[in-house]
């Protein structure tokens, strides 16, 4: 991990390019640039831009891993079928690529593509979210909840402003509902409770220093075993109007 | 940055005033600036009065002034009923005389749109230096330096609640009711449009009151979310802080794009903010009131053990179902203890001693008194939920003699609640508790809910003391 400074220094020059690219929205891979370099761990993630370059980005990355479409123009990429899990071999990251770009151009004909990210594949895990706000009162503030994905549905969250103290996030992770299952039932091990907490605190801290992060969705966190840490699989960093 | 310690002082001022003038002065009975004086009067305020009405020589037996400039001594406070278009000019009087803080009771400001108005005035109290409380406000009341500047009730107990009220009808109307539940107040603030004196200001000041032990807050908005969670959060650590929050706050035209935005309601941002800060939410007056009450005459607990007696069982089922939502510990009475409560009560065979304690309806005042001073000796008990049914071989306002007898004889060190269920005798039992400091309540579900509240904020105490 880099030092603080150096991380916003960082967090600042992506945020920039993205305005600077007309844009309010980061795609999948600028926001786990942002996360990583503000010291949130996410899976390994590399844009590539053609076929090729995947097939490097792959050996980087080590099968298996998952693809996805990267356009600015598509934010649900598993709704456009932009999403491929578990790929083992060359054979199929080329035969992957190229269905993912046909589904997207079928989808959205003149969209933007840059191409596809190549990624890490992470084992099945308890699935969290972590999220930001800036409330117009009380500014930044985190949220946290249960089923990743299926947080809409599922309603489990809790709430904390920013800055964050370790008891604070501690304490958004007891009063879920669903707090057992992260406890462990049924004869499962508890999750890397302390990886949680650091991460909580992380991405408060990083929408408390940076304002002009409207909204963020850390989306599904793969929350291992304890000992065994907690990673960011998906990420959307949203800015505000600018000033 | 302005003075800090100034603009305290200021408003330490508005509430000691040593002489206070009331703009706006009316001869007439029902207008606000006769109402307002009449209070002051009658409230016994020791400091100069200073009516100001250029028509009126004399308005209820108080030499008139026709300019605040011609008043014998500088008034600290200026009351300000007045039609709005003459505010500004009475504020700016009010700076030239030296004048420390200004209530301004008159609407017609940002409350209507008039928000030019209302920069007006903050400008030209800033201009002087001097505090500006509303405008679009009911008035003070300050029970320590006798001061009733407000067109409420004229018969405000005092006590020591400090009641801050955003909403000005609700105000007036729940001072009258304090007034018929025997609620003593140290003091009410009705805020209005918050154009400078806003809640944060209020706990600084109230947080270094010794007349005030708890502070009560009907909010609906707040202007700086930040700035309030700083005083609260230093304010609660010797005094706690009841918020009755109404009112969905509008989060304005923003597109939510992502999962979180969609979640976070304004009020579960209200509601992180309360809890991050120590300050404790209630959903209705009744329960604010219920805990201040609370606070105000009971020490806080040294743990989680409570302790329910009764003498019925029915009761006693029902305040068990209300400790679960309120997150009250309900004591495992260790066996020795449970041996002492049977002897010491007297009760029969067929009582229980497993937490609640039930006497049975068979109990006496002896038996209370019994029970009462076992769960008091005992260390490991934290804190105790009296309850009593009305029964027909008991009298309600005998056991409530007896319960403040006891508590009174053994110095009690532990909170203590009561509840009494039955007739118009138990009222009377409950209105003797209230008044001897305990707190007393007609459902056991209020006495469980208080005790819940006040456990809760003992332990967040705990946490930040560590």
């Amino acid at each position: 991990m880099i030092g603080l400074a150096a991380a916003r220094k960082k967090v600042a020059e992506i945020l920039a390019s993205v305005r600077k690219d007309g844009r309010r929205e980061l795609m999948e891979f600028e926001s786990k640039q942002v996360l990583a370099a503000w010291g949130v761990p996410v899976n390994k993630t590399e844009l590539a831009r053609d076929v090729g370059e995947a097939v490097g980005r792959a050996r980087e990355v080590h099968y298996p891993l998952v693809l996805k479409i990267a356009s600015p123009e598509i934010i649900h990429k598993s709704d456009v079928k932009g999403v491929k899990v578990g790929l083992g071999s060359e054979f199929e990251l080329r035969q992957s690529f190229s269905e993912l770009i046909d589904n997207a151009r079928a989808y959205k004909p003149n969209a933007k593509i840059l191409g596809v990210t190549v990624q890490e594949y992470l084992p099945p895990a308890r699935e969290v979210i972590v999220g930001t706000l800036q409330d117009p009162f009380f500014g930044a503030t985190v949220m946290f909840g249960l089923g990743g994905v299926w947080v809409e549905v599922l309603k489990d969250i809790s709430f904390r402003l920013a800055p964050l103290s370790v008891d604070d996030a501690r304490e958004m992770i007891h009063e879920l509902k669903g707090y057992p299952i992260l406890a462990g039932i049924r004869g499962a091990p508890p999750v890397d409770m302390d990886a949680l907490i650091d991460i909580i605190r992380k991405v408060g801290q990083l929408a408390y220093e940076f304002p002009e992060i409207s909204e963020m969705d850390v989306n599904p966190i793969f929350a291992f075993d304890e000992g065994k840490g907690a990673v960011a699989a998906d990420a959307r960093i949203i800015l505000g109007e600018s000033k | 940055m302005k003075s800090m310690v100034k603009m305290i002082k200021n408003l330490s001022s508005m509430f000691n005033p040593k002489a206070v003038c009331v703009i706006g002065a009316s001869r007439k009975p029902g207008k606000i600036g006769h109402e307002i004086l009449k209070n002051l009067i009658n409230y016994g305020f020791g400091g100069k009065i200073y009516p100001i009405n250029p028509e009126a020589r004399e308005i209820l037996g108080l030499k008139a002034y026709p300019t605040v400039k011609s008043t014998p001594t500088k008034p600290d406070l200026a009351v300000v009923a007045l039609p709005a278009v003459y505010v500004s000019e009475a504020i700016e009087e009010c700076g030239r005389k030296g004048v420390k803080a200004v209530a301004v009771i008159s609407s017609g400001f940002k409350e209507v749109g008039n928000a030019r108005a209302e920069g007006q005035i903050v400008n030209l109290s800033k201009k002087y230096r001097m505090r500006l409380l509303g405008p679009n406000i009911f008035g003070v009341f300050y029970a320590p330096s006798k001061l009733n500047a407000t067109f409420g009730p004229p018969n405000v107990l005092p006590g020591r609640i400090a009641f801050i009220t955003q909403s000005g009808a609700l105000g007036i109307a729940l001072m009258g009711w304090t007034i018929s539940e025997e609620v003593g107040l140290s003091a009410i603030v009705s805020l209005g449009n918050k154009s400078d004196v806003d809640d944060a200001d209020l706990l600084e000041f109230f947080s270094q009151d010794p007349n005030t032990e708890v502070i009560v807050i009907y909010m609906e908005g707040i202007n700086d979310g930040k700035e309030f969670m700083k005083a609260a959060k230093k304010t609660v650590m010797t005094k706690p802080i009841i918020v009755i929050k109404a009112g969905r706050s509008e989060r304005g035209a923003r597109a939510i794009l992502s999962h979180t935005g969609a979640l976070a309601g304004s009020d579960a941002v209200y509601d992180a903010a309360f809890k991050q800060c120590g300050v404790i939410r209630t959903s209705t007056t009744t329960e604010a009131f219920d805990l201040a009450r609370l606070f105000a005459g009971q020490p806080l607990p040294d743990g989680d053990n409570t302790v329910i007696i009764t003498n019925g069982g029915g009761m006693g089922i029902m305040a068990v179902d209300a400790c679960k939502d309120s997150g009250v510990t309900l004591m495992d009475i260790p066996k020795d203890l449970a041996a002492k409560f049977r002897k010491n009560s007297g009760m029969p065979t067929f009582g229980s001693t497993v937490n609640p304690i039930d006497m049975t309806g068979q109990i006496y005042e002896a038996g209370y008194s019994g029970a009462i001073k076992t769960a008091l000796s005992d260390p490991r008990v934290n804190s105790l939920i009296i309850l009593y049914c009305q029964t027909a071989v008991t009298d309600p306002k005998m056991i409530a003699r007896a319960i403040i007898k006891t508590l009174k004889e053994n110095g009690a060190k532990k909170p203590v609640v009561t509840s009494l269920v039955g007739g118009e005798e138990c009222r009377v039992g409950i209105r003797e508790l209230n008044r001897a400091g305990i707190p007393s309540y007609s459902e056991p579900q209020r006495a469980v809910f208080v005790i819940g509240a006040m456990h809760e904020y003992a332990r967040y105490l705990r946490k930040r003391k560590k």
